[in-house]
């Protein structure tokens, strides 16, 4: 599987929490990750979020250029959080707890490996995230 | 001792969305946390030291910490310092990559069988280097090789990892010598010491800045103002919260 190209300014940029010690931070990733390489590889791309949070001036000038989707596995919200401390404003916030709240049947496994139940919300999660970036692509076409 | 979180080893991973190291950083850690050292470690997502609170940005002065980025950026290492305190000990992966002459990692979602043996290089890395933070002998020959994709059988023991947010450490400010310090564990302590009763004099200022110690560097030359300033503090939790337990 090629990386994703990161040259395009139209792309959308879908930037996960970091979530390194919540399972729910890990199907934010996988979500993110699914976007990104398999659902709309073409419309999208990523930056660290650590970069972010270090106040690094090319990352934070291309979340003040390019729209961009914040995934959160935790209330703390960290991705949302450090997008607007960049100065950006999120075109989208999705939150894996609300995609475990509509389906209480997936129980997620553990944080290094989220399970069945953690791909398949992981798999919702990105299929509704696919649909903003095709309005948000649309919306600027 | 007050009830604060245990001492151990705390582990701050770049988890770089953008890379293929930034995913071993992740991955490395994690074996780290469930399977080599489970109950020596812990960790905090990095950008909580941003959207966190000041228990969060407390992380790195309570527990000596292990700072692992993935490139030469060190974004983990230059937060840990820049929002909590300096770390123990930093790996850069690419470093470590260069060192060893381990094959360069490749994938975001999902290591190739290359990031699969760099992510356990380094978490054996991490794991000598607990060791040595915490004192223990290290054991020779414990390596683990690389788990290959098919590998699905769980270690007995495995501990699942969790983050440290919210439950980091409690922490006050105080006025001392006319500018504002930060004391770790302070309002866990004065809690301690409002349950035991004890009633707020010198007595019980000397037994607090026993405790206070313990958690934090008190320059001697500013005890005296330390001392003032913790029996302060805790004759406002008293007057706050009204007297516990039976005075001595």
């Amino acid at each position: 599987m090629s990386e994703p190209k990161q040259t395009d300014n139209d792309r959308v940029l879908i930037i996960p929490c970091s979530g390194i010690g919540k399972a729910f931070g890990s199907v934010g990733r996988e979500a993110a990750y699914l976007v990104l390489e398999e659902l709309r590889p073409d419309d999208t791309a990523t930056v660290c979020l650590s970069l972010l949070t270090m106040g690094d001036e090319e990352s934070q000038q291309r979340v003040r250029e390019q729209r961009s989707i914040a995934i959160d596995g935790c209330p703390k919200a960290c991705a949302r959080v450090n997008i607007e401390h960049a100065g950006a404003e999120p075109a989208a916030i999705f939150r894996v707890f609300d995609v475990f709240r509509a389906h209480k049947e997936l129980r997620v496994k553990q944080v290094s490996d989220i399970g069945e139940n953690g791909r398949e919300m992981a798999r919702i999660l990105a299929e509704e995230v696919a649909v903003k970036v095709d309005e948000l692509r649309g919306g600027k076409e | 001792m007050p009830d604060l979180p245990e001492k151990k080893v705390g582990l701050i991973a770049c988890s770089g969305e953008d890379l293929a190291v930034g995913t071993v950083s992740r991955m490395a850690v994690l074996q780290v946390l469930e399977r080599l050292r489970p109950q020596e470690t812990v960790t905090l997502c990095l950008p909580l030291f941003l959207a966190g609170e000041e228990r969060e940005r407390a992380f790195a002065r309570f527990y000596p910490t292990i700072a692992i980025d993935g490139c030469s950026k060190r974004c983990a290492a230059r937060a840990t310092e820049k929002y909590s305190a300096q770390p123990a000990a930093s790996l850069v992966i690419d470093d470590l990559i260069a060192q060893k002459g381990l094959p360069e990692p490749h994938g975001l979602r999902q290591l190739d069988a290359a990031g699969q043996a760099v992510a356990q290089a380094v978490a054996n890395a991490l794991a000598q280097e607990v060791d040595r933070l915490l004192g223990h002998k290290q054991p020779a020959d414990i390596e683990v090789e690389a788990e290959g994709p098919g590998s699905e059988v769980e270690p007995e023991g495995l501990v699942v990892a969790t983050c440290a947010c919210g439950s980091g450490i409690p922490v006050a400010q105080l006025q001392v010598n006319g500018h504002q310090v930060e004391a770790l564990a302070l309002p866990a302590i004065l809690d301690q010491f409002r349950e035991m009763g004890k009633l707020a004099n010198n007595a019980t200022a000397g037994e607090l800045m026993d405790a206070v110690k313990l958690y934090n560097h008190v320059p001697d030359d500013e005890a005296a103002a330390w001392h003032e300033a913790v029996l302060r503090e805790y004759a406002r939790t008293i007057t706050a919260a009204g007297p516990a337990g039976n005075a001595d």
